[in-house]
Parts: structure tokens; C-alpha cells; sequence
């Protein structure tokens, strides 16, 4: 009996020995997770796929999930806890102050770590972490992208929406910066508090500054929602220009019927053949249909699966090596981006990489613009 | 001043709503002192079971909104046998059944969080969009009506009304305690639960949703006091009219004007600590 069960230890410990452990820190309860769960399902598909294609380097992935509630004190201890576990690379898709958090620990232990979706512009310039990467569009990305469309407009006073969340109020301040830096008129400027119940004192002030557009900064769906609702119940007829939130496919089926027309940034073509054969594959391996939050997780995956590949190897600093000379064309971004981090940055998500989108008939629709000319 | 109308209409729908939350507070807190802040948490599940009953399998609206009231009756009467019952008879202080509630609260959000996806959901609406908010002020008016006639003019109100004047003397009287208790966690639940299906086709139904709906319910129940009935629905109106008079017509910028009902909160509890009505003696 006791030689069974060494053999099977013993098959067991090598068994484990040969996956490749990659730590992936994600949201189950916490505010972003509508955003972690569906890019968390794209990692898992995409460690299945390459797994099924024979995994890297002759061994198979394993992942170790874990779930920090987008909290920065959870978050830090859970990543040393990966490390101790003999994680390769840590795959953060929570919270942006959750992922620089985990960065304290992962710059110490010098262990890769990256985020295939956060948007944060000071994750890799606050700290200098040579192990850390961020492949999802910026914010500052996304204004300037939205920016550029409405500039096309030649839009001359607009007003600006947005709610009392963190992430709200960032967005609202840099839409608003660059608003004026671009000599263009904020006539109202609102604040939507999360939890409120209707949002039409806000729409009538800005019915009543009569804007030509109106940019919509807010993060919070059923905040979001309540805003729509109150310009259709108002009758108002100025075009609403999104932030990057409105490409978060759920508005389809909670906005049904006051959606439509409205312009919002993406990081995703439909059009796109990697995006075609990625929602093909997806639904012949789950049944379900895919959204743009899976291609996050999924192209995260990738990335390391194919910085491992060049390295070679899963020596931590040979991989750091290969991250930093990464040249992969993946899901997101628009027809053939690809992640690179050119002179030393560790910012990959390309600045002109990114698009703007119309909603039609409820569904996400065409692109209608791209890039930050 | 037709702004100045939708306004209003908008306004007395959002107090109602609040009245409604504010009303499941009294309804525990009158009989037993128990502030339960789980009544968040159970306007969330009765908006998600809005969500599965009239969104998912389609239900008529009456049957669906019946079998909701129903579930939260049974979620509150639950909640009571499991949560203050057993420390009440132990004769644990106040403070005991207090944060067991907080307990369940926690537990609720957790369970919805888990078992729904994380996304808001929808609840349609039953009547076109335009009138629906004439639909929630109607719906809250009924209840308030028929609460009032309850305490006011039935001998089972009458024994809540004895109970919450003097718990001990009511008892001495041969009035069932643990059965008036039970009543109030189950009314209270069921009121709450119309609360947030009301709200839920306006703010989806979402896991998160709990919280902002108790602070306002209860900032409603501290301004229009714990005494009476129509108190709840008082202080719902003027929170919400204040809360939406400032946000369009204050000329300070919006972020403030979120801080405005609870300046008006703390000026109260300053001048009026026992709310704008009082209980009658």
C-alpha cells in the first residue's frame, strides 16, 4: 500500500512539475467584476487552447486563480502567495490600484507580471518594475481617440456627464482636460452619484445649456443606463460620445432601445479576421458567445504563452527578456495591430491602435473611426 | 416650469421609493428598537426575483410582482426566526440582533453576487415608460393607505401601536410578542421588496444596488421620524425633492450637490432629533 502511494506522489509531483504555473489575480465580488470575470474566462479558454495545440515548450499551463476583490490590500499578499507557489508570471485582470499594489511584490521577487487590461496610465510609469507590463489601451488612449472623432465633428460647445465613482471622475478629468485643450466649450459639466434613481435633473441642466454633443465619462452601468433613460424621456436630440465603458456588450440587453446612434471608443473590429477566428473558436469550444472583455484575457494568455516560447525556457529573466522584445498581433486592437514595447516602455497597447464604434439596432456596430487623427 | 414639473414628477416617484425603504425600517424598528440595514439587501433580492420571474420567464406582471411580495414575506419571516429570535430570547442586549442583521446582509449580497451574473439585469417595466413613474407613486400611495388604516384604525395595528410603547406592559396585557416581531420582520421585508422591484426596471437589478437604497431610506426615516406611518413617506418626498431641486437649480457644481441631503440630514438630527413627526402618546 505505502509504495502505491509513493508511486502515485511521486507521478503526481512529476506530473506537476512539468505544467508551467501562471498566477492570474482576478475580481469575483468586488466593483470590476463585471470586467474580470468575462477576461477571466478568456484566459482560461486560452490556456486551454494552447494546452490542446501541446502547451509551451512541451509542458502544459497551469493556472492559479486567485481573487483579490479589486482590493490593494488583499492583492498584494495573494500575489506572494503565487510567488511562493512557483508561478512564471502573474496575469493581474482586477482593478488598476489592485494590479500596482501586486507590482510591490513582483518587482521584490522579480517576477513577471503584466495586465492585459487595465487602463490606468501610471501603472508602469509610477514605478520603475522592469518586470511589469500593461497591454490594455490607456486612458489617456481613449480620450485622445474619442477626441479625435469628435474633432472631426468640429463640435464648438459640448457638455460632459459623468458619476461619483473613482474611475468615473478620472475619465470625466481627463475628457475634460482634453476637451479644453482642444479650445472646445464644456456648458454643463454633471455628476451622477452611483445609486441614484433617476438622472434627469442632471439632463435637464444640460438640456437647457443646449450642447452640441454630450461626452459620457461614466463607468457605472445602472448609473449609465439612468442617463439614457432620461434623454430619451426628455426627447433630446444631441449625440452622446462614450467613453470606452459603452463598449461593455451587457447595454444591449439592459439599455434595450436607448442605445442607438451613440459613438463609443473600443479596442475591438469585428471586422477583424483574429477577432473572427477568435469568436469561432470560442463558441465551438464553450457554446457561448464571446464579447471584446474575453479577447483582454485571452490575448493576456498569449502574450505569455509566446514570451515563454522565444525565451526558452522558464528561467524568470530570460522570459522578462522576450516580454520586453514582444511583436504579436492578437484580438484587440484594431486591423493589424500589434503589442510591441518600443524603447524600454512597458506600456504595449499601440496609441493609435484603438477605435470608435456606433451602436445599431441595440447591438455593438460598425467602426466609424480609428486611431487619434 | 414645465422643467420645474418633471421635475417634480420625477422627484415624488424617487421619494415614494425611498418612503417605501424608510417604511420597512419602521415597520421593525416601532415594535422591536432593531434597526435592520439588511433592508437594502432585500429590495436587491426582490429585484432580482423581478428580474428571473418577469424578465427571464416572462411572467404577467401581477403574478410575478405577487409571488415576489410573497418570497420577501417569507425572506423576512425567515431572517427574524433565524437572526433575532434565538438572541431576543437569550436576552442578548439590542446591539446583538443589530449586527446579526448585518451579518445577513453581508451573507445576501454575497449570495446574489455569486449565483446572478455581474452585470446589471433588466426589469421591464409594466406600463409604458412615460407613465410608469405615476405607476410607482399609485403603488406606493396604496400602501401607505392601507399601513395607515392597518395601525390607525384595525385592533391588530393597535397591538403593534401598544407594542412599541411599551414592550413589557404589551406583554403584561396578554399581546403575543414574538408573534408581532415576526409580523414586522416579514412586513418589513415585504415593503422593502416592493421598494425594489419599483426601482429595479429604472436602476436594473445588480448586486450593489442594496447599500444606496438603505442609506437613503434610512437618511428618509431619520428626517420624517419613527413615529408614524406617513413620517416615512414625508421624509422620502423632501429627501428626494431636495436631493433633485439642488442638483438642477443650485448654482454649485454637481459633484457638491450630492452632499446637499446630508447636510440636511445632520441639520435635522441638530434641530429635530425625533423627525419632523412626532409619535402620538
Amino acid at each position: 500500500m505505502k509504495k502505491i502511494i509513493f508511486a502515485f506522489l511521486l507521478a503526481t509531483g512529476i506530473a506537476h512539475a512539468q505544467t508551467i504555473k501562471i498566477g492570474v489575480i482576478t475580481d469575483r465580488v468586488g466593483v470590476s467584476k463585471p470586467y474580470s470575470e468575462p477576461a477571466t474566462e478568456g484566459v482560461v479558454f486560452g490556456a486551454d487552447e494552447i494546452n490542446r495545440k501541446g502547451g509551451v515548450l512541451g509542458r502544459k499551463i497551469e493556472l492559479l486563480i486567485e481573487d483579490d476583490q479589486s482590493r490593494p490590500d488583499i492583492s498584494a499578499a495573494l500575489a506572494r502567495k503565487l510567488v511562493d507557489q512557483g508561478v512564471v508570471f502573474i496575469l493581474s485582470v482586477s482593478l488598476s490600484p489592485a494590479t500596482q499594489q501586486q507590482q510591490t511584490v513582483t518587482m521584490e521577487a522579480k517576477v513577471p507580471q503584466m495586465t492585459p487590461m487595465n487602463s490606468a496610465d501610471y501603472l508602469t510609469t509610477q514605478l520603475q518594475n522592469p518586470y511589469f507590463w500593461q497591454t490594455g489601451p490607456l486612458g489617456s488612449t481613449q480620450g485622445a481617440t474619442l477626441l479625435a472623432h469628435a474633432k472631426s465633428k468640429n463640435f464648438k460647445k459640448v457638455a460632459l456627464i459623468t458619476d461619483n465613482s473613482d474611475l468615473g471622475q478620472a475619465i470625466g478629468k481627463a475628457f475634460k482636460g482634453a476637451l479644453e485643450k482642444a479650445g472646445i466649450e464644456i456648458v454643463a459639466d454633471e455628476v451622477v452619484a452611483r445609486g441614484a434613481t433617476t438622472a434627469m435633473p442632471q439632463m435637464q441642466k444640460i438640456r437647457a445649456a443646449n450642447p452640441e454633443a454630450m461626452f459620457l465619462a461614466g463607468v457605472l452601468t445602472a448609473e449609465n443606463v439612468l442617463i439614457f433613460r432620461a434623454y430619451k424621456e426628455l426627447g433630446v436630440k444631441f449625440p452622446i460620445h462614450s467613453s470606452y465603458n459603452l463598449s461593455v456588450p451587457i447595454y444591449e440587453t439592459v439599455a434595450k432601445g436607448f442605445i442607438n446612434s451613440i459613438t463609443f471608443v473600443d479596442a475591438y473590429d469585428p471586422d477583424k479576421p483574429e477577432v473572427k477566428a477568435f469568436v469561432a473558436a470560442y463558441k465551438k469550444a464553450t457554446g457561448k458567445d464571446s464579447q471584446n472583455l474575453h479577447g483582454y484575457g485571452y490575448d493576456g494568455i498569449h502574450l505569455i504563452a509566446d514570451a515563454i516560447r522565444r525565451a526558452g525556457s522558464t528561467d524568470k529573466e530570460k522570459i522578462r527578456e522576450a516580454m520586453q522584445k514582444t511583436d504579436y498581433a492578437g484580438v484587440m486592437g484594431k486591423k493589424g495591430m500589434k503589442y510591441t514595447f518600443p524603447e524600454g516602455k512597458r506600456a504595449g497597447f499601440d496609441p493609435d491602435g484603438m477605435v470608435v464604434r456606433v451602436y445599431e439596432k441595440d447591438k455593438q456596430g460598425r467602426v466609424v473611426h480609428v486611431g487619434q487623427k | 416650469m414645465q422643467d420645474f414639473l418633471e421635475l417634480a414628477v420625477s422627484a415624488t416617484a424617487s421619494g415614494c421609493v425611498y418612503g417605501l425603504v424608510a417604511l420597512a425600517y419602521l415597520l421593525m424598528i416601532r415594535p422591536t428598537g432593531i434597526i435592520n440595514f439588511a433592508v437594502g439587501e432585500w429590495a436587491m433580492v426582490a429585484a432580482f426575483g423581478g428580474h428571473l420571474l418577469l424578465s427571464r420567464y416572462e411572467w404577467p406582471y401581477p403574478v410575478g410582482m405577487a409571488v415576489v411580495i410573497a418570497f420577501m414575506l417569507l425572506v423576512g419571516w425567515a431572517s427574524e426566526r433565524v437572526a433575532v429570535r434565538p438572541l431576543v430570547e437569550k436576552g442578548a442586549p439590542l446591539l446583538a440582533p443589530i449586527l446579526a442583521l448585518l451579518g445577513v446582509l453581508v451573507i445576501t449580497r454575497e449570495v446574489i453576487s455569486v449565483s446572478f451574473p455581474p452585470d446589471p439585469l433588466p426589469v421591464p417595466f409594466p406600463v409604458e415608460i412615460q407613465y410608469y413613474k405615476y405607476f410607482v407613486i399609485a403603488a406606493t400611495a396604496m400602501v401607505f393607505a392601507g399601513f395607515w388604516f392597518f395601525f390607525e384604525k384595525t385592533l391588530w395595528g393597535r397591538t403593534f401601536e401598544a407594542v412599541a410603547l411599551n414592550r413589557r406592559a404589551a406583554a403584561l396585557m396578554g399581546i403575543n410578542l414574538s408573534r408581532v416581531t415576526a409580523f414586522s420582520f416579514a412586513g418589513g421585508a415585504a415593503v422593502a421588496g416592493l421598494g425594489g422591484l419599483l426601482v429595479s426596471p429604472n436602476v436594473s437589478a445588480h448586486y450593489l444596488m442594496g447599500v444606496p437604497l438603505a442609506i437613503q431610506g434610512f437618511t428618509a426615516l431619520v428626517i420624517g421620524g419613527v413615529g408614524r406611518v406617513e413620517g416615512a413617506l414625508i421624509g422620502g418626498l423632501l429627501l428626494a425633492f431636495a436631493e433633485q431641486l439642488t442638483i438642477r437649480y443650485a448654482p454649485i457644481p454637481s459633484g457638491f450637490a450630492q452632499a446637499v441631503p446630508l447636510l440636511f440630514l445632520m441639520i435635522f438630527l441638530i434641530v429635530r432629533p425625533t423627525g419632523l413627526l412626532r409619535a402620538r402618546a
